[in-house]
Formats: structure tokens, C-alpha cells, sequence
């Protein structure tokens, strides 16, 4: 009954969804992607049908054979409730699966938590907004009740920062308190109000002309440059950090004044500021510790990315620069919209992007996984038992990590050139002619595969080095007991170490796979992205088929010799926006699917 | 296994099987250094080539072509004379300041944050370690060209490209915490807490406790921070925006090899160029490879 | 030398995991006191809060009349010995113990005249320029020892400190630490899972489960008079042997009814239990292996049983038994007491009659397992 009911309403999902292909299709030209799209609706559409009637096929049959049928449902149900398809197993029954139900049983429990562990992470935001909504109440409620029960010094703190602190003897904080708010004040005055007002518009004046009076000359046409869009963003957002960062100093000025009036009121004595300084490298050694270290990363990691995440929603590029030529402007969700559409002034960047992050998902997977199980292989190569000059094979490998990249990376590129090395041995060997010398970096396809298996030598000896620990990490005793319950080689490895690796490394597994996603260094040194997919460049950059979406972003924002585009900024943002989504996903799958997060308390 | 099998490996001994096994074994690994040593003793014999035409191929597989009149080659230090004359000089000074002062500040900053995280307790420091596992999945080049402008903006950015360099990789430094709090990790807390009771603070315990035990992964650290910017390209590139004299190594020497053919002069300079850089990199790391293995190894088992 | 005051000290970690619920006591100049009970019981959360390592969430802790709780580890004055020694691995042995003095920037000799003093006494002289890896487990504690005796600390704390040894050591250490305190004469916190060493060594014992203090007391007033079933089970080894059974309270006499025997209530239990005007009533009986006797046949109190495991412990015999309805029991009989002969037939299997002294028997409530004798 079930299976019929799900085909059926399946098969009906199918126009919904052939629609919805339809109208991403804006305009009708006579594109590729447009034909697709019209291929993938027909498709769409078939394959609801069949749906539809395999539906009530089943239907039928279901009615018709009804008795044999609700007593093999209840049988197949029951079967089901026993391999825990919908219900987690205790040990028990879990054990006494059979080993491909036991498999089936782990997929399936792993897929289910997928959808539960990102609901929980839903939730978990949730929560998080209402107990930070219910915290600033109660902050609020706690400011207030400092101000009615407070004494007139906390009531003056309130507005002038510190005085609370100095008043009762604590100078030291209490200078610093009102240095800040001076600073603040002094800031908003002269540049904080200027910034914040622009901020909704992003300038109002762009670069002008301008009648000048030059003495001597007479009236000059002269462009004169007005608002900075840039900048207005920069320092807007600069000043809204600013702001927080001041209304929370102002919140623990607040709550100091209350403290040290209960301190004070208990008959003990205050901190003085000496006390405060020994404090800084003793129970408060962790806040000047982290104080240079969170700065950096405020400034140069966070303020970028936020700057860069507005930038996505402005028309910020090379050409609208915002102060030379164009101002820019807030434009909402365009570029977004841009990048899913199959065609926007007759090209196609939701198919560019479709296939740079293909082809980067294709690359992230080989990349990993290959120089994963070879970096293994050959770490169990060199440990094995009678190989002589472990440590001379070793230092062979680990030596090419101490070569920088770039150049063993420029260079294999060029010895893959049509003229370069590689072909000349071929050459030499007679193996080919000069003339059909290999275009190693011509071809699609042969690059893709070329840039793998070099990666696989730029990476092996690092998963080398790190397998290698982890193998004479492997207590001797499991092999040892694992020998006498009579286990073969093969067993040894497939059942004591790669379950060991597996579980020691899985984190690091994640971590390289989105690492290569990100591997700029090994595709743009070898290839440059090229060779160029003619189908897929002109607005969005020159675009190859290695590009990532990491060198897709590089290109844009290095393509400002473009005549009409410039450097998209805006759209190279939309791209690292979006390449952060499909890593945070990823990431929260492969969390889901881990047996265990492990407790880094675990190592103490 | 079949018991005729088995008789069979009785009779040939496990010596032999064994000593066949470790032939294949062998010739892997031979064939493995050669593979990942060939492309290094090729730019070091390029590096000394004179003449531009010649093929260092013919060297290598077919003599004879090698010694053709017109078409010989000939070896000299010519490249790196050459070299000293060009910019190169400047680059690797470039390269080597900023390499100086990044290994200096980074370790510092990447120790006070790993030790932070590792031995104290305070309410943000779970929500801190989530907040930069996050922005790690951030492009880090997404905020080049923000960057770019701010330094420019502060004059750090194209003739000064060294100093803004050092700023950018040094600011962000502190998110690269996650090997050595591993290894932080690992020593007892108990000795923190005996210290603290024998009346030590914490700066004392930082100094005196965990700083002299943590030796192989501060060595690991600036090890690794001065071996960085030799091979950082992207950031070197987009700040010092085509000013010559601002490039670093990568840059420079990938600018040769983009604007020459495989036969040209700055091919073989390339190579030159290559080999000083690798050099002392190399040795350097030679000498303390002990303490890198340890700390990639630790980190990766840690996660 | 100081006394240490517990004020309704609680500890709650971030978890929202209550450790230490309320904890009160006073310990008295110059006394030592030992904190056991099983593992997660919260002893050595109650001594790291003492000591300052631990936040302390609620209530006071004072040392020597003055409130620590806002005090670092180091402005305590205090010493401690931890479980896994906690020596610096990279400094010598000198070197650890004279840490705290040159933080305190003592004049070298000074440092030098104590540290040779304390090696001295805990004969580790020869050992002081070695690096604590170079050591055994009894050196390695004998040099944290010297560390806290330094110190010249009001209050010296040691968590768990013999139980990184082998059984051997154990006891000499045990001994040793006896010694230590006589010669040292301040006010000793130790903390242990091991009852023996608790009764051994404590003045008084401090009994906790799951946060809570079950008893405090002497070690003769927590063997003798246990205030609970939990602490009448832990302290003792063999375990008390303990059975749900019935009082019955007929012509002024109390009797046990276990397993069907009768055994009568005698000495000054009996009088103890008229005092408190108990009635017939469920029980729990509790007997500790050494009051259980083998009997006669023909006793009114015997009860018949079947030997499973008989333990040659050398001085005694450790005997497993299990009666008719399943009770398992555990009998201890000195070894000098029996006959080769009756020795001999104590094998899996044998039928043996047991019994056990009036004069020794607890009583719980079966539902509060408070004694109904000693608990409050």
C-alpha cells in the first residue's frame, strides 16, 4: 500500500518540479542551458508518468491480492522493525544481524542522522537566539536595578565611564573606562556619525565636475571626487564593531560599580590597580594572553569576511570602485540571483558555477582519498617487517616537503609542456613523434587526471609521515591477538588497521577534504585553471576546466583588465559565500555520519 | 588456504616467500625515489646549463644528440651569476625578512592562544574555538581584496608590500592553534596545578613548566612559520601588485617563467633561483625534521 | 599548622553536575583527616577545592579562620601531593623540590640546607641530580613528598597518594606517611578510594557517596558504629554480608530470623535496640564476615549452606557459601582455628553449618538503610 501511495504522490511531485525548471529559464534564447533545461523537463515529466502508473499498477495489485499482500506488508514491516530501519537497535539485536544487514542498518542509521543532527543544530540555533534574547532582558533588568539601588557614584558612572571606579579608589580602570568613552566620543564626532549615516546609501556624491576657481586661470571644469563608497563601508562596519565593542565596556563598567558597592558593603577591601596588574599575568593570564591574538583575528579575519559578505549584496567591482569612477550601491539579492540563472545578458553562470563546483567536489574527493590510502600503502611499504633503511626511504620522501611548492609545482608543470621533458624522453625513446607529442595541459580531461596524480606526489609524503605515526601508534597486542584468532594479512589490515585510521583520522580526513577544495597553490601553479572552457568564459573571468571554485575567485578578482566587467568583487564574494555553504554543509554531514565526535578531553 | 598450498609455503620455507615479498618491496621503493627525486636533480642540473637551445633530455637518454655540434651543453654558473644581478637579491632579502619575523611573531602569537585554550577555563572558549572553526570554512582569499585596500590605504600595500605582508600573516596566526594546543594537551595538568600550589602564577607556569616541555612543538612551530611565506604566492602576489621590488621569491620567480618560453634564459635562471631557495629550506628542515614529524604526526592524531 | 573550616561547601560544574552537595566540616590543628569512598564521589573535588584549584560554587572554605575561596592556589599556603606525583619532568630532583623556595626567592643556601634535610630524611639523597624519569614509582613519590615538606605549608593536602603503587610499597609508603606526620606535625587532608588505608591512617574518616558525607568519625566509630548501610559495606574487607530478614521482638529478647535460623540478639545490641524501643520489624542484617562462625548441627541458629569457593589467605580462610535460598555469604575463619582434617573437607561442595555472634550484628532500615541503632 505504502509503496504505490509514495510512487503516486512522487509521480504528481514531477510536473511541480518540471515547473519550477521552467521558469528558472528567463529568458528564451537559444542557449545550452536553456535546451537542457527543456531536455531535463521532458525527463521530469516522463519519469513522473511512470511514476504514476508503476503507482497505481501497484495499487491495483495490492487490492487485487489483498490478504497475501497485507500479510507480506506486516511480514516485510516486521522485517524492517528488525534490521532497525526506523528505530535504533540496542546491542543486542544489533548483534545478531547478518553482516550485510548489519551494513544496511549502519547506512541507513547514519542517513537518519543526518536530517535529526541538523534539526538539532536548528534547534540548537534556536535556542541560542532565545537565550541570548532572554540574556540581554535579564542584562537589562540587572542595569536597571544597579541604577534605582545604586549609590550616586554608580548613578554618575552611568554616564560618565569610570568615575565609579575612580571615585572609590580604583584609578587604574577607572582612567582606562574614561579614555575609551572620550576616544568614542571624540571618534563618533569627527568620523563614526559621517560613516554610519552613509552606510544605508554608500555615498551620495559620486565623482564629479566641477567649475573651479584656479586664480590666475578663471573658471576650470575639474573632477572633483565625492563620497567613498569603500570606505563608507569599511569604517561603517568598523564602527558598528565599535559601538558593540563600547556598549559592552559600558555594561561591565556598569556591573563593576555594582560589585564593588556589595565588596564595599561587605566591609572587604577593593582590588587596587597593582593587584589588577598581578592579576593580568596570573588568574587573568588567559585574557592578556588571548588580547593581541583576538585582535588580529577581529581585524584581519573577521572585519574581511563581514565586509566581504556585504560585499555580496552591493555591485562593488573594479569599474564601480566607488570612488574613481563610480560609487556602488546596496543591490539586494541580484548577484545571487545572477549566479543561479542560466542566462543573464546571453551567459550562463549557474551552469559555470554548476560545473566548477562539480569538477571541485570531483578534485576535493580524489585529492583526499587518493593520496589517503596510497599515503597508507606506502607507509606500510617502508614499516614492513625485513625492509633494510627505513629511515634513508623516509627521508627521501619527507625531503620533497621541505622543497616550497611553487617551485616543484612550476616546475613539474613545465615538464609536462608539449616541448617540455616528459615529452622529449617519449621523444628520445622513440616512443612517439615529435609530432604527436602529448598536450598534457591541452586536453580536459588528460589535465584533470594530470593535476590528480601530481597532487599525488606533492601529497604522498605528508600522509606518509602521518600514517606512519599512527601505524606505531596500533598497540602490537591487537595484531598480536588478532594473529592468533588466526587472522591473514589482509584481515590484519582490513579489520585492526584501517578501522584504527579511520577512527584516529576521520577529523583530519574532513579538514584535508575542504582543504582541497581550497587548493589554489596546486591547480593555479600547475594549470592556471586552463585549459579554457570557450563554452563557459566572458563575464565571470576566463574559465578553465581545472579551475576551482578557489581559482575561479582568484581569476575574478584579478580580471580589472576586463573592459565591460572589471573585477567582479561582488560576484567573487557570492562565490566565497557560497563555497563556505557547501563546506559547512559537508562538514556538518560528515560530523553527523562520525560515530562519535570525540571529547577532546579524551587526550588529557 | 588449501592444504596443498599450504604444504607448498611449508616446503619453499617463509623465508623465501618472504624475501620475494620484500624484492617487490624494494623495487617500489626504488622506483618511488626515483619518480619523487627525478624533477628535483633536473632543476639542479638545468640551474647550471648554459646555453638556452640545448635539451637536458639528451643528457639523460641519447648522448649523442647531446654532443651534436651547435647543440651540446654546456654547464657553468653563468644562471647564478646572472641571478645576483637581477632582482633576485632583493626578493630572497624580501622573502627572508618577512620569513624572519613571521617565524618570530607567529609562534608567539599561535603559543599564547594554544596555551589559552588548553590549560584555562573561561566561558568563551568553547564558543571562541567554534567561532574560528567557522570562519575557517570562510576562502581565506576572500578577504584579499578587502585587504589589499586597507594596506594600500595605509601605505602598506605594493612598494611596502613587505611590511603589509607580515601584518596579514601574522594577524591571523592565532587560528592556527589547533597542533600545538594538541601537544599542550598531552602534558599533565597535574603540573600546572603542583606549580600553582609551589606558588607559581600562571605566567611562571607558562615560562617555567610548559614552555621547557613543549620544546619540539615550539620548534615545530616556527619551523613551520618560517617555511610558510618562502612558498606563499596568492597574497605576495595581489599585494605587491607588479611593483618588482616588492615581490617575494614565488612571485618573482613565477614571473620569469610566465613571460619566457621553456628555452629561454629565465627557464634555466628559474631553476637557479629554485635551487637557492630550496636549499637552505631543505637543510634547514633536514635538521629539524624530528621535531616536524612529531608535531604532523601529533596533529593529525589529535584532529 | 591551621585548622581547616568547610562551610556548606558545594561544587556545580558547567554540566550542571552537582559533585559536592553541601558539605560541612571542621578540621581541627594538627589533624588528619582522610576523605574516601568509591571513585566519583567527590572526595578529591572537595580536596581540589581546599586546595584552590577548583572553583568553589557555593559556601565558604576557611583556612586558619580566614575565608580562601577568592585566594589562588599559591597565596593558600598550602602543600599537595598529587596521585601521579606530578614532578617536573624537566628539571632534576633537586631542582623540584627547591622549586617553591626559588619562587619565593629563598637565598640559595637556605634552599640547599632544606632540600638536603628533606632528602635526607626520606633517604633519596642519592637520587637528587637524577631527572625524575630516571626513578621508581616509590622514589618518584618519595621526591613529591619532599616538594610539599619543603614548604613549610599550614595545611598539607594528598590526593590518592600511594595508589600508583604496587601492593608492596603501598604498605611501606603507608607507613612511612605515618611517620611523615609525626615528624611534620601540621594538619593533614588525604584523600583515598582504599578503606585500609583510611582506617589506618586517619584520625578521623570522612566517608562520601555521590557528593554526600555519609559519616564522619574515628576509624573505630565508622567500623563499629556505621550510621548506614553504605558506609557499614565499604569500610571492612571482606564486605559486610548483609540480608533482608525480619527482628521479632518476643519477651523482651530480639531475635534474627535469617534463612530460617533463630539467632538471638545478645550483648549490648540487644540493649541498644530496647533503649530505642524497636518493635518486630524488616531489617536489613548485617554481619561481618569475621563474626560468622561455623556451627553445629544441631544449633537453633545454625544454618545449612554449600561451600563454592574456598580463598587460602594464609592466616585466615576466605569462604564463599551460598545458603538454601540463594544468600551468598562470606565467612572468615582464621586458619589456626581449624584442623588439617577439617581444612581438608572444605572443598566446592561441602555442606557446612554457619552461625554468627549475637553481639555483632547491625540493623538497617530496609527502605532508608539508616542503622536503626547509630543512624541519625
Amino acid at each position: 500500500m505504502a509503496p504505490a501511495i509514495l510512487l503516486m504522490v512522487l509521480g504528481a511531485l514531477c510536473p511541480a518540479v518540471a515547473l519550477l525548471l521552467r521558469l528558472t529559464v528567463t529568458q528564451s534564447t537559444d542557449s545550452l542551458g536553456v535546451k537542457l533545461t527543456g531536455f531535463l523537463q521532458i525527463v521530469v515529466l516522463v519519469i513522473g508518468v511512470l511514476l504514476v502508473v508503476f503507482g497505481v499498477i501497484n495499487l491495483v495489485r495490492t487490492i487485487v491480492r489483498n490478504g497475501r499482500i497485507v500479510r507480506q506488508a506486516q511480514e516485510e514491516q516486521a522485517e524492517l522493525h528488525r534490521i532497525g530501519l526506523c528505530r535504533e537497535l540496542s546491542d543486542a539485536e544489533f548483534l545478531q544481524l547478518d553482516k550485510g544487514e548489519k551494513a544496511v542498518n549502519k547506512f541507513v542509521r547514519g542517513l537518519v542522522r543526518i536530517p535529526v543532527g541538523t534539526w538539532n543544530g536548528i534547534k540548537k540555533i534556536g535556542l541560542f537566539f532565545k537565550n541570548a534574547a532572554l540574556g540581554i532582558v535579564n542584562e537589562c533588568k540587572d542595569i536597571w536595578k544597579t541604577f534605582v539601588e545604586g549609590d550616586w557614584k554608580t548613578k554618575v558612572s552611568f554616564l560618565v565611564m569610570g568615575f565609579g571606579n575612580i571615585a572609590r579608589g580604583q584609578v587604574l580602570r577607572g582612567i582606562l573606562f574614561l579614555l575609551l568613552e572620550v576616544v568614542f566620543i571624540g571618534y563618533m564626532i569627527l568620523m563614526g556619525g559621517y560613516y554610519l549615516s552613509m552606510l544605508p546609501s554608500l555615498g551620495k556624491i559620486g565623482p564629479h565636475s566641477e567649475m573651479k576657481l584656479v586664480p590666475g586661470v578663471g573658471e576650470i571644469e575639474t573632477t572633483v571626487k565625492g563620497d567613498n563608497s569603500f570606505k563608507i563601508l569599511l569604517y561603517g562596519v568598523l564602527t558598528i564593531f565599535f559601538i558593540i565593542a563600547v556598549i559592552y565596556t559600558w555594561r561591565v563598567n556598569v556591573k563593576q560599580n555594582k560589585t564593588a558597592e556589595m565588596i564595599l558593603k561587605s566591609g572587604k577591601k577593593l582590588k587596587s590597580g597593582k593587584d589588577d596588574l598581578r592579576s593580568m599575568v596570573d588568574d587573568q593570564f588567559h585574557k592578556t594572553l588571548m588580547a593581541l591574538p583576538t585582535l588580529g583575528i577581529l581585524i584581519f579575519t573577521v572585519m574581511p569576511i563581514v565586509f566581504m559578505i556585504l560585499v555580496a549584496f552591493t555591485n562593488y567591482s573594479s569599474i564601480n570602485d566607488g570612488y574613481e569612477t563610480k560609487l556602488f550601491t546596496w543591490v539586494g539579492f541580484e548577484n545571487f540571483k545572477t549566479i543561479f540563472s542560466w542566462d543573464v545578458g546571453g551567459v550562463n553562470y549557474a551552469a559555470t558555477f554548476g560545473e566548477i563546483l562539480l569538477w571541485t567536489l570531483i578534485w576535493a574527493f580524489f585529492a583526499t582519498f587518493t593520496n589517503y590510502f596510497l599515503g597508507i600503502a606506502v607507509a606500510m611499504l617502508i614499516n614492513k617487517k625485513g625492509i633494510h633503511l627505513k629511515k634513508v626511504w623516509r627521508t627521501i620522501l619527507i625531503m620533497t616537503i621541505a622543497i616550497p611548492q611553487f617551485i616543484s609545482l612550476l616546475y613539474v608543470s613545465k615538464m609536462f609542456t608539449l616541448n617540455g621533458l616528459f615529452n622529449g624522453f617519449l621523444i628520445d625513446l622513440g616512443i612517439i613523434q615529435p609530432a604527436n607529442a602529448i598536450d598534457f595541459w591541452g586536453t580536459p580531461t588528460l589535465a584533470r587526471i594530470m593535476v590528480i596524480i601530481i597532487n599525488i606526489w606533492i601529497g604522498i609524503p605528508y600522509l606518509m609521515l602521518i600514517a606512519t605515526g599512527i601505524l606505531m601508534n596500533i598497540p602490537a597486542d591487537l595484531y598480536e591477538s588478532a594473529k592468533i584468532d588466526g587472522a591473514s594479512g589482509w584481515k590484519q589490515f582490513s579489520k585492526i588497521t584501517l578501522p584504527y585510521m579511520l577512527f584516529i583520522t576521520g577529523p583530519y580526513l574532513l579538514t584535508s577534504f575542504t582543504g582541497n577544495m581550497n587548493n589554489f597553490n596546486v591547480i593555479y601553479l600547475l594549470t592556471g585553471g586552463g585549459p579554457t572552457n570557450a563554452l563557459r568564459s566572458g563575464a565571470a573571468g576566463t574559465v578553465g576546466h581545472t579551475d576551482l571554485l578557489i581559482t575561479w575567485l582568484f581569476k575574478i578578482t584579478t580580471s580589472g583588465s576586463d573592459p565591460t566587467y572589471g573585477a567582479q568583487y561582488y560576484l567573487a564574494s557570492v562565490i566565497g559565500i557560497l563555497v563556505f555553504i557547501v563546506v559547512a554543509v559537508i562538514s556538518l554531514i560528515v560530523y553527523g555520519l562520525l560515530p562519535s565526535v570525540k571529547n577532546e578531553e579524551d587526550f588529557q | 588456504m588449501s592444504k596443498q598450498q599450504n604444504s607448498m609455503k611449508q616446503h619453499m620455507g617463509m623465508k623465501a616467500a618472504s624475501r620475494i615479498s620484500n624484492t617487490v618491496v624494494y623495487i617500489i621503493l626504488v622506483a618511488m625515489s626515483v619518480i619523487w627525486l627525478i624533477p628535483f636533480v633536473c632543476i639542479v642540473i638545468q640551474s647550471f646549463r648554459i646555453n638556452p637551445t640545448g635539451m637536458t633530455r639528451y643528457l639523460l637518454v641519447n648522448p649523442e644528440a647531446a654532443l651534436k655540434p651547435g647543440l651540446e651543453i654546456r654547464f657553468g654558473f653563468d644562471n647564478y651569476i646572472r641571478l645576483w644581478n637581477s632582482d633576485f637579491p632583493r626578493w630572497y632579502l624580501n622573502t627572508f625578512i618577512i620569513a624572519l619575523v613571521v617565524a618570530v611573531v607567529q609562534t608567539v602569537i599561535v603559543l599564547c592562544m594554544s596555551y589559552t585554550l588548553s590549560r584555562f577555563r573561561f566561558k568563551l572558549r568553547k564558543p571562541m574555538m567554534q567561532f574560528m572553526l567557522i570562519l575557517g570554512m570562510f576562502p581565506g582569499m576572500l578577504s584579499m581584496i578587502i585587504l589589499y585596500q586597507v594596506l594600500k590605504d595605509l601605505g602598506l600595500a605594493l612598494e611596502n608590500a613587505v611590511p603589509g605582508l607580515i601584518l596579514v600573516y601574522v594577524a591571523s596566526s592565532g587560528m592556527g592553534y589547533y597542533v600545538s594546543k594538541g601537544f599542550f594537551d598531552t602534558i599533565p595538568k597535574s603540573l600546572d596545578e603542583a606549580a600553582r600550589i609551589d606558588g607559581a602564577t600562571r605566567a611562571q607556569v607558562l615560562f617555567k613548566i610548559i614552555l621547557p616541555l613543549a620544546k619540539p612543538i615550539v620548534i615545530y612551530t616556527i619551523l613551520t612559520a618560517f617555511m610558510g611565506p618562502w612558498g606563499d604566492f596568492v597574497f605576495a602576489r595581489y599585494i605587491s601588485n607588479g611593483r618588482i621590488a616588492a615581490y617575494n621569491v614565488a612571485v618573482g620567480l613565477q614571473s620569469w617563467l610566465a613571460t619566457d618560453t621553456m628555452t629561454g634564459q629565465n627557464y634555466t635562471m628559474f631553476c637557479a633561483g629554485g635551487v637557492i631557495v630550496a636549499v637552505p629550506v631543505v637543510i634547514l628542515f633536514m635538521c629539524l625534521q624530528r621535531y616536524y614529524v612529531e608535531g604532523v604526526t601529533g596533529g593529525a592524531v589529535k584532529g | 599548622m591551621a585548622s581547616v573550616k568547610l562551610t556548606n561547601v558545594k561544587k556545580v560544574y558547567d554540566n550542571n553536575v552537582v559533585a559536592v552537595h553541601d558539605f560541612n566540616l571542621d578540621i581541627k590543628d594538627k589533624e588528619f583527616v582522610v576523605f574516601v569512598g568509591p571513585s566519583g564521589c567527590g572526595k578529591s573535588t572537595t580536596l581540589r577545592m581546599v586546595a584552590g584549584l577548583e572553583e568553589i560554587s557555593d559556601g565558604t572554605v576557611e583556612i586558619d579562620g580566614e575565608v580562601v575561596n577568592d585566594l589562588q592556589p599559591k597565596d593558600r599556603n598550602i602543600a599537595m601531593v598529587f596521585q601521579n606525583y606530578a614532578l617536573y619532568p624537566h628539571m632534576t630532583v633537586y631542582d623540584n623540590i627547591a622549586f617553591s623556595l626559588r619562587l619565593k626567592k629563598v637565598p640559595e643556601d637556605v634552599i640547599y640546607a632544606k632540600v638536603t634535610n628533606a632528602a635526607e630524611i626520606l633517604g633519596i639523597t642519592e637520587y637528587l641530580m637524577r631527572k625524575p624519569r630516571a626513578l621508581s614509582g616509590g622514589q618518584r613519590q618519595r621526591v613529591a613528598i619532599g616538594r610539599a615538606m619543603v614548604r613549610d605549608s599550614k595545611v598539607f593536602l594528598m590526593d590518592e597518594p600511594l595508589s600508583n603503587l604496587d601492593a608492596k610499597l603501598r604498605n611501606q609508603m603507608r607507613a612511612e606517611i605515618i611517620l611523615l606526620r609525626q615528624r611534620l606535625d601540621t594538619t593533614f587532608i588525604y584523600v583515598t578510594h582504599d578503606q585500609t588505608e583510611a582506617m589506618t591512617l586517619g584520625d578521623r574518616i570522612v566517608i562520601m557517596k555521590d557528593g554526600y558525607i555519609m559519616q564522619v568519625g574515628t576509624p573505630t566509630e565508622v567500623f563499629e558504629m556505621p550510621h548506614n548501610l553504605f558506609v557499614a559495606e565499604f569500610i571492612g574487607a571482606p564486605k559486610m554480608n548483609v540480608v533482608r530478614t525480619n527482628l521479632i521482638k518476643e519477651g523482651g529478647k530480639y531475635f534474627v530470623t535469617p534463612c530460617g535460623a533463630k539467632i538471638e540478639v545478645t550483648g549490648e545490641k540487644a540493649n541498644l535496640l530496647a533503649d530505642k524501643g524497636i518493635d518486630s520489624r524488616e531489617i536489613l542484617l548485617g554481619a561481618r564476615p569475621e563474626h560468622i562462625v561455623l556451627a553445629d548441627e544441631n544449633d537453633p541458629g545454625a544454618m545449612v549452606c554449600t561451600l563454592e569457593v574456598n580463598e587460602m589467605m594464609g592466616s585466615e580462610l576466605h569462604l564463599h557459601v551460598y545458603t538454601e535460598d540463594g544468600t551468598r555469604w562470606i565467612v572468615r575463619i582464621p586458619t589456626i582455628d581449624l584442623s588439617t582434617e577439617q581444612r581438608k573437607a572444605l572443598v566446592a561442595g561441602a555442606k557446612l553449618y554457619i552461625t554468627f555472634e549475637g553481639k555483632a550484628m547491625h540493623f538497617f532500615d530496609p527502605e532508608t538503610e539508616k542503622n536503626l541503632i547509630y543512624g541519625e
